[in-house]
This record gives C-alpha cells, sequence and structure tokens, in this order.
C-alpha cells in the first residue's frame, strides 16, 4: 500500500511534507489517497480523471506539492470557484476540492455557498482546525467560543461557523463531517462523496498541535472523547460535537439540469 | 508458524508525532532512544508477535513514514 502511495500517488521525491510535526493534514492527505486508490480499482476510474484544487493555506500545500494527479494550486479562498470552472470544462472530471477553515469559511464562504446551491460535482474535503495554522494560529470564523488563540489570548468571545448546517441548508447533496481520529469513515465519506453526483462537503477537524500547544496523540484521543455520532445523539448531549452524515440526498446536479436544457432545446427543433 | 509481521520505519520521514504509538491497540510499537538526522524520536518496533496488521499505525502516520510488510502479501 505504501508503496502504491509513494509512486502512485505522491510524488516522492519532494516527501518529507512541510507540515509540522503530528499535524492532521498528513494524515487526512493520508486518508483520501486511499480513498482514491480503492475508487481506481473498484470503480475502475482512470487516474487522469482526478483533479485536485486547492486554494492557499496549510491544507492547500498538499495538493500541487506533492500529489502525482493533475491539480490546481489558486488563490486564496478561490479554491471552489477554480474547480467549478474546470468541471464546466470538463464535466466527466472527478473534481476534488482540498481546502481548509480559513479557506473555505472566511475569505471563501460566498464561492462555496454558491457551489453548495448549485449542486456543482464536486467533492470539498475541508480540513477544520480552527485556526489560521500558516499565518501564526490566529482565530478564524470556525474557532470554538473560549478558544486560545495568538489573537485572542484571553478566548474567543464570538460563535464559530458550524460549515456542516451551512452546506445542508445551501443545498449541498452529501454532508459528513468526521475528525483525523476515524480513520475508516474518513475514507468511506470521501469514496461516498466522490460517487455522489452533486456537491459533496466532507468536514474533517483536524488537530493543530503546535499552535494549541498539545500533544498530537493526546489530541487525536480528545477528538473521540468530544464527538457523538449523529445517530447516537440524545438531547443531553448538546456540548459534544456531531459526527456522521448529516444529509445524503439525491437531486440532480448543475451538469444534469444543463444537460436537460440543451436536450429541450433540440427537441423544439429551432 | 505464522509468519511475523515486519514494521518499516522511514527515519528521513518521521517527525516524531509518536501518533503510532498511541494508536496501536497492541502495543506493538513503541518509542525509542534513537534520534533521527532531523531531531526527532523515532519509534520502533517492540513486541511484534503481538501484531494483529490492522494498519492503524500505516494509516494514520501524517507522514507516510510507516508501513506494515506481512510476508504472505509477496
Amino acid at each position: 500500500m505504501l508503496k502504491y502511495l509513494k509512486e502512485e500517488g505522491l510524488m516522492g521525491a519532494r516527501l518529507p511534507l512541510l507540515l509540522c510535526p503530528g499535524c492532521g493534514h498528513g494524515q487526512v492527505l493520508n486518508y483520501t489517497l486511499n480513498a482514491v486508490d480503492r475508487l481506481i480499482k473498484e470503480d475502475k476510474i482512470a487516474k487522469e480523471k482526478f483533479l485536485f484544487i486547492s486554494g492557499v493555506g496549510c491544507s492547500s500545500r498538499l495538493t500541487s506539492h506533492y500529489l502525482n494527479f493533475d491539480s490546481g494550486w489558486t488563490m486564496h479562498g478561490r479554491a471552489v470557484a477554480v474547480a467549478t470552472g474546470a468541471l464546466l470544462a470538463n464535466p466527466e472530471f472527478r473534481v476534488v476540492v482540498f481546502t481548509g477553515d480559513g479557506d473555505v469559511a472566511s475569505i471563501g464562504g460566498n464561492h462555496f455557498i454558491h457551489a453548495c446551491r448549485r449542486n456543482m460535482d464536486l467533492t470539498i474535503v475541508c480540513m477544520n482546525n480552527g485556526l489560521y495554522g500558516m499565518t501564526g494560529g490566529q482565530q478564524a470564523p470556525t474557532s470554538p467560543r473560549d478558544m486560545i488563540t495568538t489573537t485572542t489570548p484571553y478566548g474567543n468571545t464570538e460563535e464559530a461557523f458550524d460549515l456542516c448546517q451551512m452546506a445542508e441548508v445551501s443545498g449541498a447533496s452529501y454532508v459528513a463531517r468526521w475528525t483525523t481520529a476515524h480513520p475508516h469513515q474518513v475514507i468511506k465519506a470521501i469514496m461516498k462523496g466522490i460517487r455522489k453526483k452533486g456537491t459533496a462537503f466532507i468536514e474533517i477537524l483536524s488537530q493543530c498541535p503546535v499552535h494549541r500547544k498539545e500533544e498530537p496523540a493526546e489530541m487525536l484521543a480528545a477528538y473521540k472523547r468530544i464527538t457523538i455520532p449523529v445517530a447516537k445523539a440524545k438531547e443531553g448531549d448538546k456540548e459534544k460535537i456531531l459526527v456522521g452524515e448529516f444529509c445524503d440526498h439525491d437531486k440532480p446536479d448543475w451538469n444534469a439540469s444543463y444537460q436537460r436544457v440543451i436536450d429541450r432545446y433540440k427537441s423544439k427543433d429551432v | 508458524m505464522k509468519p511475523m509481521p515486519r514494521l518499516w520505519i522511514d527515519e528521513r520521514y518521521c517527525k516524531g508525532c509518536l501518533i503510532c504509538v498511541e494508536v496501536c491497540p497492541t502495543n506493538a510499537i513503541a518509542s525509542s532512544n534513537t534520534i533521527n538526522a532531523r531531531g526527532y524520536v523515532i519509534p520502533i518496533e517492540q513486541d511484534m508477535g503481538n501484531c494483529k496488521v490492522c494498519s492503524l499505525c500505516e494509516l494514520m502516520c501524517p507522514d507516510f513514514a510507516i508501513a506494515i510488510e506481512t510476508n504472505t502479501t509477496k
């Protein structure tokens, strides 16, 4: 497996990753490559049909620098917009957007909402570590209340964005949230998201041990402790973070709707 | 006799986060006293007879530095 990852999935000569020790983004890259590998083997999707797009940030360094797939490295927050354009030009592509919380939630928030609304056939993998890691650990829109960051040294006073709820109400086909401590669930969610027609949004809570000043293994254990699956959640579990699949709809994506318009136009013989 | 799986650790890539040691359910991996060229403490195989080849260490390594090799796959 690792031989495959190094020689087929990754540009082995560029390793090691530039990320800090214990960073969750490397784990997400590992899970994604496993998911893509299974899709290539099970669904017989050609390797050339995958396209990875990323913006700017820790998580977005992963695609074009290390992946041995077609990939694009775009402006800050515009990953979803560029992916939309790439998908319109090549509707048969399986476009995967690698993005972070600062990328998709703050500067690229509108692109993200409207991609969900249009139901573009994208798979958005959002690595949420709750702060801006690359610039020094500042407060982000996804920082939970009372979190200590470099710009909120006495605790964050704002509420965090719930990205999964935002994607769901905006109209995404598939929305799921997992953490880096749930490897097999993340792999299944990414496989399902790539197979899904329409926008699939997968939020993965990822640890930033350097800026949170904690041990990576302890943070993984904490993720298991503070999360609860949606199916098992009761009324009293409001303090815990819900993980799991939030919605899974079958509705036409943008390309299917556009094809319908073309067919209707042709049938009128104008 | 069942062939014993072998642990393969790439010292060049390991950053010593020791996630593999924590996630291993059978304590087959342990932290060592060895320090690699970048100054990180690297893990070492402790009791590979316990290893059930769940591949969690391989799957959860952020730096692609660890792999399980079984003789049956060759």
